[in-house]
């Protein structure tokens, strides 16, 4: 992977010796398309499909019991013959033993759900403590999905005034609308592959939201540093340092996202589909996808946005038409996506930056300095 | 210069072994939640309109019942209008499905006689005892103890302006209300009944407990005379001589008819009152049994007196109170996991977890190289003080909290990652990878400071204004968020900085620090020891 500095290299070696030369911002508008198409897609389904809500939103009882020598069908007249509503009845397999899963519309009393278990152990000839039992009343997922969300509302008030102390305001604007995106991405993949929603996908969701912030903080604190970075010094608009800025953490995010989906697949893949725990599953699913709108959103939809944004402010815009009117286009002009013609890898530490050269566009954060005499650390 | 560097390192790997040990020897390890280890959770609401007082009461019914139970950790409690209770690990989940849900009553019962403390203890003490000297020593025991005792119990008077308050104490202490006990013949009779047998209309024993649980007294009971329905209101005050007691209203119409029903027999000392002491008796449990001093009352002039003390006074205003409008509890979500279930879960949680941390560190060491290493050993400190802090809060670890660690792991490696990155740039830069240690550290520690703070930000507003499983997550999500930045600064730092000072690791040739950074040969190449 690290061979020594070549001229041309693969996109896997650019990325890993930070001499990608990606045009994030300049093509916000293709990425702001291509997240809008799934997010329209996704609000259409929600729309007429809607969410697999789980019982805990919309109140139902749901018994798990080992199966024994009963098929589902037996089952089925049994507890159809209890006069049960909504009733389906299914069969999951895990490591060999057998459970049946029954699921009803609410009761009209809750104690009744304890005298179905009670039947259902009968029928399969369990005790009647092995019977897992989950009750949940109508009005309860409506009590959960109040208090989700009004803790929702206080913590994008508590982040937009964090980001606002810590960076500035216009950062805090990219963050809640990749946040947003990101909840409407999942929820929108939720709405169209119809996997059921519980309360563990509302944690991931939280989850989810808590990444995407932190995925965008880490970047925008890059971008705070490099602000110096803007200029005529260094023919750089604030677009461009953004783009500069990015293409310097790209690597960082993308060994963090890694990093990040690691457990969570092993969650989702050994945990639920080998060992067979569903629940694990709930979880992992909302946060395999959020993950990935999570790290594509702080690149490619929170970034740019604040480039557009800042670059809207009179000292920017004005900046932008000067470096434009002394040499054309700044931040654009590199043809293909990934050309490092510029970006080498020895380029900036060795030259001072040429005039004429498009922009020092390489990956390199510090500019060069000369070497301090006698400085021992 | 070198040594003060070290002293947060060693600092925290003792630290850590030491809480990991800690935590392994004296055999603590995480509690766990009932998702994992099988138990009944179950969100109750009141069905009208209840104050805080009555809820308070309500739950702490509900935590006598519970204790009956022999639950290890149950925990009950408030949030909002609901009341949630959890049973991890509850043998019987029936039972406690039955239990939990009921509604509590106030029963005002005649006392048929009575012992102090508990049957047990007083065939124990007779048993202990020379065989020879039995009876007068149980007899002389006991004579004195309910003396003392009555004394310290109640009485219900009228309340009058002028009253002398001896009138009360004599009335309580008089000693014939104690030998109506049958202090001879201690074994007939005063076996506990059962909660599921405590039924209005039929006679019971029930015991009065203390703070603590222990049994002061054993009451045998008649029928139920009243219900806490016959209550209007009841509330602790000072009488002119400075001691505590309770003013109690009863309503009026049949309400005091009833009331006075009961007190006349009590007074008299009839068949179906001879101890003339009424028993208020919440949820099987006897809370007081004043001795009756008048034949009939006022509605609004009755008071409950004793040697109480303030807190005394008021614990049996509330039950009072409590007992004219009891809360009747409807179960929101019912939820239970058996014990296999929930081990199933915590087995796939576990392996997944640990396959997950084992793909992580492969990727960061043949990413990073030594590098790689510092973030295993960085994981290690962190999972280490992270089990000792779960295990020693006893916080219990459920199925979304599992999910928030393995979350964590992910924002704690990427503060390696960060840190990495960084070196990554300022090697590239031309500076050696010994100068080059601080200054990124210095500006990596701002940027993960400021991630973490928001993840912070997030968990604690989860924490605080979520239920149920939410919390567990964002709790903690929380203490990983917390520990990564203890470890960041604590373990990362001086670990890295030990590294770049060490020729092998950071120049051999596949394992190097600079090949893991992609550092150009000779910029990363310190002159060995020279420049020292």
């Amino acid at each position: 992977m690290t061979g020594p500095v070549d001229a041309r290299r693969s996109i896997f070696a650019r990325l890993y010796h930070g001499e990608t030369n990606i045009q994030f911002v300049s093509r916000l508008r293709r990425w702001a398309m291509l997240s809008g198409l799934v997010i329209v897609l996704g609000l259409v389904s929600l729309y007429f499909r809607g969410l697999n809500l789980g019982i805990d939103f919309e109140g139902g009882v749901v018994w798990e019991v080992p199966a024994g020598d009963v098929s589902v069908a037996d089952a089925q007249d049994a507890m159809e013959s209890e006069g049960l509503q909504g009733l389906t009845v299914q069969s999951l397999t895990s490591e060999g033993t057998t459970r049946l899963r029954v699921e009803a519309e609410p009761l009209e009393r809750a104690r009744d759900a304890e005298a179905i278990s009670q039947e259902l152990a009968d029928l399969t000839g369990a005790d009647v403590n092995d019977v897992s039992l989950n009750s949940v009343g109508p009005s309860w997922g409506e009590e959960i999905s109040r208090k989700a969300l009004r803790a929702l509302i206080f913590f994008l008030i508590a982040i937009t005034v964090y980001i606002s102390l810590r960076f500035e305001f216009k950062m805090a604007v990219p963050t809640l609308v990749a946040l947003v995106h990101d909840v409407l991405i999942t929820i929108g993949v939720y709405s169209i592959a119809g996997f059921e929603v519980t309360p563990a996908t509302v944690i991931a969701l939280l989850t989810i939201l808590g990444f995407s912030i932190y995925d965008g903080i880490v970047v925008f604190d890059k971008v705070d540093e490099n602000t110096k970075l803007v200029g005529t010094s260094h023919n750089l608009t604030y677009g461009g340092m953004v783009n500069l800025s990015l293409n310097q953490v790209l690597m960082r995010s993308l060994n963090t996202s890694i990093t990040a989906l690691l457990p969570v697949a092993s969650l989702l893949v050994l945990g639920s589909f080998v060992l067979g725990a569903t629940t694990l599953e709930e979880f992992a699913l909302a946060l395999l996808i959020g993950l990935f709108a999570g790290a594509y959103s702080s690149i490619f939809i929170a970034s740019p946005l604040l480039a557009v944004l800042k670059e809207r402010e009179p000292r920017y815009r004005d900046l932008k038409a000067k470096l434009a009117a002394r040499q054309g286009p700044v931040v654009a002009p590199l043809a293909p996506d990934l050309d490092d013609e510029l970006a080498e890898a020895s380029a900036a530490r060795a030259r001072p930056v040429t005039p004429g050269a498009a922009a020092p566009l390489s990956g390199r954060p510090i500019p060069p300095r000369p070497r301090k005499k006698g400085k021992r650390r | 210069m070198r040594r003060k560097k070290l002293t947060p390192l060693v600092l925290i790997v003792v630290a850590a072994a030491a809480a990991l040990t800690g935590a392994l020897v004296t055999d603590t390890s995480p509690q766990l939640g009932l998702d994992l280890q099988g138990g009944v959770s179950v969100v109750l609401q009141p069905t009208k309109q209840a104050d805080d007082e009555a809820l308070s009461q309500t739950i702490s019914i509900i935590r006598n019942r519970v204790d009956a139970l022999g639950v290890a950790e149950p925990d009950i409690a408030r949030q909002g209008r609901s009341i949630v209770v959890q049973l991890p690990g509850v043998k019987n989940q029936q039972r406690a499905l039955e239990l939990v849900g009921d509604t509590a009553e106030l029963r005002f019962r005649p006392v048929m006689s009575s012992i102090p403390g508990s049957i047990e203890d007083l065939l124990s003490s007779t048993t202990t005892t020379g065989p020879g000297e039995t009876t007068t020593t149980v007899a002389g025991d006991t004579t004195t103890t309910a003396a003392t005792d009555v004394t310290g119990q109640s009485a219900v008077g009228q309340a009058t302006p002028f009253q002398d308050p001896t009138t009360t104490t004599t009335a309580a202490g008089d000693p014939t209300t104690t030998t109506t006990a049958p202090v001879g013949e201690p074994s007939t009779g005063f076996e506990l009944t059962p909660r599921e047998d405590d039924v209005a209309d039929q006679p019971v024993v029930l015991a009065e407990r203390d703070a603590d649980g222990k049994v002061v007294s054993t009451y045998q009971l008649g029928p139920s005379a009243a219900t806490g329905q016959i209550v209007s209101t009841a509330a602790p005050e000072l009488d002119p001589s400075g001691q505590w007691q309770v003013r109690l209203e009863i309503k009026g119409g049949s309400s005091i008819d009833a009331f006075n029903a009961i007190a006349a027999e009590c007074f008299s000392g009839s068949p179906t009152c001879p101890s003339k002491q009424l028993a208020i008796v919440l949820d099987s449990e006897v809370i007081s049994a004043p001795t009756i001093q008048q034949p009939s009352f006022e509605r609004d002039k009755i008071q409950i007196s004793g040697s109480f003390t303030e807190s005394e006074a008021k614990d049996l205003a509330l039950v009072l109170r409590y007992g004219s409008l009891p809360v009747n509890l409807e179960p929101q979500t019912v939820q239970t996991v058996s014990p296999t279930l929930g081990e199933d879960s915590l087995r796939a949680g576990l392996a997944a977890g640990l396959l997950g941390l084992a793909l992580v560190c492969l990727y960061m060491i043949v990413y990073y190289r030594a590098l790689g290493l510092v973030v295993v050993l960085g994981l290690g400190v962190w999972a280490s003080l992270n089990y000792a802090i779960i295990s020693k809060l006893g916080v219990a670890l459920t199925l979304s909290g599992v999910t928030g660690i393995v979350v964590s792991v992910g924002v704690t490696v990427d503060s390696y990652v960060v840190y990495f990155e960084r070196l990554k740039d300022e090697l590239r830069a031309g500076r050696t990878l010994r100068s080059s240690t601080e200054r990124s550290f210095a500006r990596a520690f701002r940027t993960i400071l400021a991630a973490d703070i928001s993840s912070f930000i997030g968990a604690a507003l989860l924490f605080w204004l979520t239920v149920g499983p939410v919390r567990g997550f964002a709790f903690f999500l929380g203490l990983s968020t917390i520990l990564d930045v203890v470890v960041a600064w604590f373990f990362t730092r001086p670990m890295v900085g030990l590294l770049s000072r060490n020729r092998f690791f950071t120049n051999a040739r596949w394992f190097g620090v600079a090949r893991g950074l992609d550092a150009p040969r000779t910029a990363a190449v310190a002159p060995a020891g020279g420049a020292r």
